[in-house]
């Protein structure tokens, strides 16, 4: 395609190319002004931590423009929403009416995500729709927070809100708005969220009227359509440089609880024949019996998502859509869960595994901006009653953490940074939480060895934990991924750490809590704590330069241990107090001459004997999942044989067939 | 200020040129000395003040705006710096709040920390939220540290404790023990530098304050050691982020203040013209090569900030004048995307190779080779020591705008202009109409090299009715330096329900920070007439995340005046009020202020009947809505007196600007000198 051969009067419907232009950024404005108000009038934090979108939508609900910082699983489902609404209201739309919808059976994310939309009229005539999408911090449900991952369906995850109608004509449905709120643990927050919203579509069509006076509403109408055939053009261009071809792979989830142990297939097909992209999803496994199924509406977020980070330049509306295209696959896979099964835990689930499998065949397309497995959204909840007070209100520590990206062609992954969930999604100031709630933490800190190993290390990952102080009825739950299909090396590079989460840590009352939990019964002197994993390594650790690794060891993001176990590079401390290290090149050379020798050998060996040498304290976790390709239950000890021989084909696959022959 | 004489100068560093304003009080004659920028900033002022033609011995004030600082932190030249912190937590600037500037981009990382891991150390120690012990600083370890830190020959530390705004102690015997063990070396408390909840933004705020405290008090220093040995023997008052000037002294507590010290000088400026015209509110807009600065000034105070930073990641949370800097100036780059839109900046020619007109190797057309396509901008410039080369520009927008979009070359140079106009429009709607301001309610004051082409344009695009042009736009951010008060910003966090908050307990809150702030401007010598203080609240209602500041009187003896002023605030800026939800106190601040001189600035009498000078000459100028070029006179600006009043079309040339008065737009000389375009409707 070339803009030349056309007239931009033809490109652009019409639209002169300033006026074009000027309106194309006004759209912008547009979404950024509603984000803005409510950033600064929000009540829940999760909303405050930037857990939120907006969008302007055309009369029939494809999106014209979404916000420029908003949350990356949002994308893809905001137009959707929209279109359910005007389905379920059509010849029922009225000025001033306002609605609301969190359907993730229509579209919608999870229940949590509120999307409050205002229909816009010029002239009697609906022609927009301004969409304000947050986070709400509770929304029912049989948890704290309405994450229960031993929900098997929507009724024990929190309110379904259909499209309904919550201003009708200008006059706010107190009733309505009530009759969600008082389902939920904090009414108070769920109002002043609703209002924040219902404002800020309000600022968007103020500004909508504006253009209409100024350009005249034929024009402005003019420019929606004309705005997503410029993206679609874009898009096309970009994919027209590709070459044709399909693209293969599949990541996973850890184990499916209906079932026996095993990792859980999310497969991605990507074909691109000329300017057009088709991701296929249907070949997915069937649902699971826990909550990290997700809605169609996620699972073409995901992929998307994972397009758009691959073209991070290309604004996002619908004629990104109309470029690339998402076959999800009929209901009752692990991508389309479908109702009632359970939706809720869907971003650490089928999203994460969705967007990562995308960032592996995009790797391959695209090698300059090549990107090893980030870490795993992770969300920890304690809940209950917090006796510092007379009244011993709810409280919830609800908490996430930034964690390692994947290693890059040509650099190393970014150390503790927010999910790829959303890169906007800002972790909390542990002081806030400690006023909030009667947790004391005990350390939010960058894990020494957690970023995996590569020729570019994977960033490194963050631990954080805390001790529990004044509770009563408390219980904790955590929705996370990855103790099993464990954050993931490309082109010869290797794994990070495990997720999980442990209490009480090196007493006799240690316990292994698993990647996915809910409501175990917590009490006053508990700790806790969990690693967010590191992001893969990008190419051989072997071929990573030493000098790399002592600057590495030096800031203790690796350890001299396993500068040599991982890397093959022999560190000798001279002066700790001043930093001062330095390679043994000999010993180096020698090392990296043994490993390169013996290190294919170690993924042949019987799974139960290394599993043994774990439990005798001969071998580590990171020796497990880096060098032999061994996954057990973490907590016991116990070896996973199914699991481990899937493990072990990935580790070939990723890993081992780029090293050099021996 | 020095008894006397009556010349103050204001210096402002830049990164490409140091300009000097030498003003006479005595007559109000204004003199301006430009001369570029030195790899030792000090030889530079030294240079632009020889320049200038003034003796330092004839000078009663000498006021200065540095990028010093924030230079220093984006290139990361830093004195040898550590952090000490409570155990568990040595990370925490390194993790941030987690999020990247660019959302989608993942091979675009944030900054690496202003002080590296291996330089951050961990004491045992604890304190809860309430300010309870629960860990006793295990001061074996903190001499440990303390000790190791002295045989790496650290020149600065951080100390930051968790919990620390709610109990210093651990934090001041830190301190102490490492002034024992460092007896030379500069040392930052997060409960000094910044008292208040959230460890991130503290923290951050405290290193950014021990990375720049040798290198700015080491600057500031032998800056006023080098203007005293050229016989300077009066005040240097260094502009700060907030808007206010802080002595030598202040500036070795809380050098980080300094960070956005050449940034906020423009804005000042701004805020001054607008008082000066009798515009209670303003819009600024300065606009470079490459940028532009805007600010805005709400009844008579310019909008300020505590979420500010040089860069993504590490906020420095100390007030700072709000500044939306954007990629829109002369210089920027059009281009035609692939999808085949046009589009102006961020990308800009900068000074190498420069706009296509320039003839220094630029191909790409530029913001200011449409300008002068169109006939805006003259052939010539800086007095005609530069002149531009029309044929390379109109080359330059032919091939690589108009013929791709089957334009004429005017007409795709009046839309590069248009483009780049609505841009700057976006941005001012952004940090107006989205806060609530109706732009409609404020003028425009432009400067900068471009500010003056595009004022009346932009003006008529926001409907904005009145643009002011100062004499001298080119230098005039230089002046904001002398145009401030000596400012502290104290303040006190006070958690607490409005309707249980004991007024009295405020009010003994307030005192002590006027008790202070009153000890600081004493210390710098401001006479007790001089000293003013201005209490506000920062509010929210309950469950919200952030806070807004409402003034309060004192003594605070009912907070449901102020309650009501918060409801009021937040519907003027958020367009709603919940009077049913409960309000909260979250953080009680004070502005110590001690008056400076009033500045006074060229100033001309108008004459009873004014005449207009006849014009240079007249040139073809093409403007928006009309088919044909204009004949446009050009004048002089020296040559137009106070009092004067014209019709556009016209241009206005000086050394430094350009104005342009688009036809049908009332131009006016005022009192100040100042251009004052009123945009009507049909203008």
């Amino acid at each position: 395609m070339s803009a030349q051969s056309t007239t931009p009067e033809e490109l652009n419907r019409g639209l002169d190319p300033v006026t074009f232009e000027v309106l194309k950024n006004s759209f912008v404005t547009v979404v950024d002004e509603m984000a803005e108000q409510i950033l600064r009038t929000c009540h829940s934090f999760v909303i405050f931590a930037r857990d939120f979108s907006c969008a302007l939508c055309d009369a029939e609900g494809n999106t014209i423009m979404q916000g420029s910082q908003d949350i990356a699983v949002h994308v893809g489902t905001l137009h959707l929403k929209a279109k359910a609404i005007l389905e379920d209201f059509e010849g029922d739309i009225h000025e001033g009416d306002v609605f609301a919808i969190n359907d993730p059976y229509r579209g919608g994310t999870h229940f949590s995500d509120v999307s409050i939309v205002r229909p816009v009229f010029a002239d009697g005539e609906l022609i927009a729709l301004a969409q304000a999408n947050g986070h709400w911090a509770d929304m029912g449900g049989s948890t704290p927070g309405s994450f229960d991952i031993s929900a098997t369906d929507h009724f024990g995850e929190g309110v379904r809100i259909p499209p309904v109608r919550i201003v009708d004509r200008g006059v706010v449905r107190a009733d309505v708005i009530n009759l969600v709120a008082r389902n939920t643990r904090a009414p108070g927050d769920i109002v002043g969220d609703c209002h924040a919203q219902i404002e800020a579509t309000r600022i968007a069509e103020q500004e909508i009227f504006r253009l209409i006076d100024k350009y005249g509403t034929d024009t402005v109408v003019t420019a929606f359509a004309a705005v997503q055939d410029y993206v679609e053009r874009l898009t096309r261009a970009r994919i027209a440089e590709l070459p044709d071809g399909v693209w293969e792979t599949e990541d996973h989830i850890d184990v499916d609880p209906g079932s026996e142990e095993g990792l859980v297939a999310v497969r991605v097909k990507m074909t691109i024949s000329g300017d057009e992209i088709v991701y296929d999803l249907s070949a997915s496994d069937p649902a699971i019996e826990n909550f990290l199924n997700s809605g169609a509406g996620v699972a073409f977020s995901g992929a998307i998502a994972s397009a758009k980070t691959f073209m991070p330049d290309i604004p996002l509306n619908s004629g990104f859509y109309r470029a690339i295209k998402v076959e999800i696959g009929p209901e009752g896979t692990v991508v389309n869960a479908g109702w009632p099964l359970a939706v809720t835990g869907c971003v650490s689930g089928a999203y994460e595994k969705i967007m990562n499998a995308g960032f592996e065949l995009w790797s391959q397309l695209m090698p300059e901006r090549a990107m090893a497995c980030c870490f795993n959204l992770e969300y920890l909840l304690v809940g209950g009653r917090d006796q510092r007070a007379d009244d011993r209100p709810f409280f919830m520590w609800y908490d996430w953490m930034a964690g390692g990206w994947g290693g890059r062609n040509g650099k190393d992954g970014q150390n503790a940074t927010s999910p790829v969930f959303g890169v906007g999604l800002a972790v909390q100031p542990l002081e806030g939480q400690e006023r909030l709630t009667p947790v004391v933490t005990s350390t939010h800190e960058i894990i020494t060895d957690s970023g995996g190993p590569g020729r570019h290390r994977g960033g490194c990952g963050v631990r954080k934990g805390g001790e529990l102080t004044q509770v009563e009825h408390a219980v904790m739950s955590y929705c996370c991924d990855r103790a099993r299909s464990v954050t993931w090396g490309i082109a010869g590079g290797l794994p990070s750490v495990p997720h999980g989460v442990w209490l009480n840590a090196g007493t006799d009352r240690e316990r292994f809590l698993g990647a996915n939990f809910s409501n175990v019964p917590v009490g006053p002197g508990d700790r806790f704590e969990r690693p967010s994993a590191g992001g893969g390594g990008f190419g051989d650790p072997l071929e990573r330069d030493p000098a790399e690794v002592l600057e590495d060891v030096i800031d203790g993001y690796v350890s001299i241990e396993r500068a040599e176990r991982d890397y093959g590079v022999v560190v000798r401390e001279i002066d700790a107090e001043l930093s001062h290290y330095e390679v043994d090149e000999a010993a180096t050379t020698a090392a990296r001459e043994r490993e390169r020798a013996g290190r294919g050998a170690r993924l042949e060996e019987d799974p139960e004997a290394v599993a043994r040498r774990f439990r005798n304290g001969e071998l580590d976790v990171l020796d497990l999942v880096r060098h032999y390709g061994v996954i057990l239950d973490w907590g016991s000890g116990e070896l996973l044989p199914r699991t481990t021989e899937q493990y072990r084909a990935l580790l070939r696959r990723r890993s081992a067939a780029h090293w050099p022959e021996a | 200020m020095r008894e006397g004489t009556t010349k103050v100068v204001a210096v402002d560093v830049g990164g490409t040129f140091t300009d000097v304003c030498v003003l006479d009080q005595s007559d109000g004659v204004l003199e301006v000395a430009k001369v570029s920028s030195t790899p030792d900033p000090i030889d530079g002022v030294l240079a632009g003040v020889a320049a200038a033609g003034i003796d330092l011995d004839e000078v009663a004030l000498f006021c200065h705006g540095t990028t010093v600082a924030t230079n220093a932190l984006i290139t990361r030249r830093l004195p040898n710096a550590a952090m000490v912190t409570s155990r568990g937590f040595r990370d925490v600037i390194e993790i941030r709040r987690g999020t990247r500037d660019d959302l989608w981009d993942a091979y675009k990382d944030n900054a690496p920390p202003y002080i590296r891991r291996r330089d951050r150390f961990e004491v045992t120690e604890r304190v809860d939220c309430t300010g309870k012990v629960l860990e006793e600083l295990d001061e074996d370890d903190a001499r440990r540290v303390a000790r190791t830190l002295a045989r790496r020959g650290v020149e600065t530390v951080a100390v930051c404790f968790i919990n620390a705004y709610a109990n210093p102690a651990h934090e001041q015997r830190m301190a102490e023990i490492l002034a024992e063990e460092l007896p030379d070396v500069s040392i930052s408390t997060s409960s000094d530098v910044l008292p208040e909840l959230f460890e991130h933004e503290r923290f951050s705020t405290t290193v950014a304050n021990a990375v720049l405290s040798p290198l700015v008090s080491g600057y500031v220093s032998e800056l006023g050691r080098r203007l005293e040995s050229g016989g300077y023997d009066g005040d240097l008052l260094i502009l700060h982020s907030g808007g206010g000037v802080m002595t030598p002294e202040a500036v070795e507590r809380l050098a980080v203040r300094l960070a956005a010290s050449g940034i906020a000088a423009g804005a000042v400026a701004c805020q001054y013209t607008a008082a000066l015209c009798g515009y209670p509110n303003a819009i600024g807009l300065d606009m470079g090569g490459t940028s532009t600065d805007i600010s805005l000034v709400y009844d008579g105070r310019l909008r300020v900030t505590n979420e500010w930073f040089v860069e993504h990641g590490y906020p420095i949370c100390l007030p700072s004048i709000e500044v939306l800097t954007i990629g829109a100036g002369g210089g920027s780059l059009a281009t035609i995307d692939a999808a085949g839109s046009l589009r102006s900046g961020p990308q800009s020619a900068g000074s190498v190779p420069g706009p296509a007109s320039y003839g220094t190797g630029g191909e790409e057309p530029t913001t200011t080779d449409a300008n002068l396509v169109l006939g805006r901008l003259g052939d010539r410039l800086v007095g005609g020591e530069m002149t531009l080369d029309p044929a390379l520009a109109e080359q330059a927008i032919r091939s690589r705008i108009a013929e791709p979009l089957s334009l004429e070359t005017t007409e795709a140079a009046s839309a590069i202009v248009q483009v780049a106009n609505a841009n700057m429009a976006d941005a001012v709607r952004l940090i107006s109409l989205q806060r609530g301001y109706d732009p409609r309610e404020f003028a425009l004051v432009v400067f900068g090299g471009a500010g003056a082409l595009h004022g009346a344009a932009l003006a008529k695009e926001l409907s904005i009715p009145t643009v002011v042009v100062p004499p001298r736009p080119g230098a005039w951010s230089a002046l904001g330096c002398l145009m401030v008060d000596i400012r502290h910003d104290l303040s006190q966090m006070f958690l607490a329900p409005a309707h249980e908050a004991d007024a009295e307990d405020v009010e003994a809150v307030f005192a002590d920070l006027e008790r202070q702030g009153r000890e600081l401007l004493e210390a710098e010598g401001v006479p007790e007439d001089r000293i003013r203080l201005e209490r506000s609240i920062a509010m929210r209602y309950l469950g919200q995340w952030r806070s807004m500041n409402v003034d309060v009187g004192a003594p605070v003896t009912d907070l449901a005046a102020a309650v009501e002023q918060f409801h009021r605030e937040h519907e003027r800026e958020f367009s709603y009020r919940r009077d049913e939800a409960p309000v909260e106190l979250y953080r009680l601040e004070l502005t110590a202020i001690g008056q400076t001189d009033d500045v006074r600035l060229p100033r001309q009498e108008r004459a009873d009947d004014p005449q207009m000078p006849s014009p240079v000459h007249t040139r073809d100028v093409w403007f928006d809505g009309f088919d044909e070029p204009q004949p446009t006179p050009v004048y002089e600006r020296a040559a137009l007196p106070a009092g004067v009043q014209f019709v556009g079309p016209a241009v206005v040339d000086q050394l430094d600007t350009t104005t342009l008065v688009p036809p049908g737009v009332l131009a006016e000389i005022d009192e100040h000198l100042n251009i004052r375009m009123h945009i009507t409707e049909g203008s």
